[in-house]
């Protein structure tokens, strides 16, 4: 059985979590040009790494960041992301 | 909380318990708890007795429920003179009669027991205070008992709920049987028992897969009367 550590319950299975794709940062929508613009909202880095990306624990409804090796699938840490960006960016989201 | 009234013919504006349509049979007696129609005997009460102590499933669907979250919402529990749990994803006795549950950091459920009276006054409050959010609560709700219990959740939860690791006011959100739910351990008339939440909609689904092992390991489902005393 796989385990991911929800920042809020700790240890679960990973049937309990729901992937919600990469975190990326979004270009100011005000001053970006058009093809900033449509590469964020069309291309996807599929190239293997370490990657920071959306999880969710369904059972309490708890959306966190986890940074994610997807060559090795190893999970280096999970942290909820208030916790660990500037308040724009969360209002961002 | 109202008192338990027997009463066969159904009440055509009450709701009906999440876990009825599962539920039917000529033997079960019915009653209207808190305007829901409940299963409160399945069996004679011996039967009912020995089921309990080795495996015994109560619907208490009726039980009245209160949810409320946001930032301010701790602060607002304490102004109405709840006590709540300090500690995120725990739970506590507030009056002796209602169950407080505190899940993650600020959202609370409470659920009156027997004789409880807190939902009533919290949900009679109609002023709106910033940052405190109603959340309507439309759960499924069950109580097992019995010496079998842990073998019924090693069939259904991939978590270890053995007291050593299931703390006394431990609230877990996982998943039972495939769905979301809340599971935290109690000690109801001095006897430790579990209890359940689940969405309404899986209440009739919840309670099959409850009874199909609970029958299993030989015991079944108790009605509500056998909690009211």
């Amino acid at each position: 059985m796989k385990l991911l550590t929800c920042p809020m319950n700790g240890s679960r299975p990973l049937s309990e979590f729901i992937f919600g794709g990469e975190y990326r940062d979004a270009p100011d929508q005000k001053t970006c040009s058009d093809s900033e613009w449509a590469a964020y909202v069309h291309n996807r880095s599929g190239a293997p790494g370490d990657k920071k990306e959306w999880w969710y624990h369904s059972p309490s409804g708890t959306w966190f960041i986890a940074e994610r090796n997807t060559l090795s699938d190893k999970v280096s840490r999970t942290y909820l992301l208030s916790a660990n960006t500037n308040p724009t960016q969360e209002q961002a989201k | 909380m109202q008192a338990l009234t027997p009463n066969n013919a159904v009440k055509l504006d009450a709701k009906i318990s999440p876990a009825a349509p599962a539920q039917s049979g000529a033997s079960v007696q019915w009653a209207v708890v808190n305007d829901m129609q409940i299963a409160t005997a399945f069996a004679s009460a011996e039967v009912e007795q020995a089921r309990k102590k080795v495996l015994g499933v109560t619907d208490v669907s009726c039980f009245p429920r209160y949810g409320f979250k946001g930032p301010q919402a701790a602060q607002w529990a304490a102004d109405h003179e709840l006590a709540i749990p300090s500690s995120p994803n725990s739970w506590t006795l507030s009056d002796q009669k209602s169950l407080v549950l505190r899940l993650g950091g600020s959202e609370f459920v409470l659920e009156d027991q027997m004789g409880g009276v807190a939902c009533e006054k919290l949900s009679s409050i109609s002023a709106r205070v910033a940052g405190v959010y109603k959340v309507p609560r439309a759960d499924a709700a069950f109580i097992l008992s019995g010496s079998a219990v842990l073998n019924l959740f090693a069939e259904l939860c991939s978590l270890d709920l053995r007291p050593s690791a299931l703390l006394a006011n431990d609230v877990i959100m996982t998943q039972v049987a495939g769905i979301s739910a809340i599971v935290i351990r109690q000690t109801h008339n001095g006897e430790p028992v579990y209890r359940i939440w689940c969405d309404g909609t899986y209440g009739a689904y919840m309670w099959e897969t409850l009874i199909e092992i609970a029958v299993e390991l030989g015991g079944g489902a108790v009605g509500l009367a056998s909690y009211q005393h």
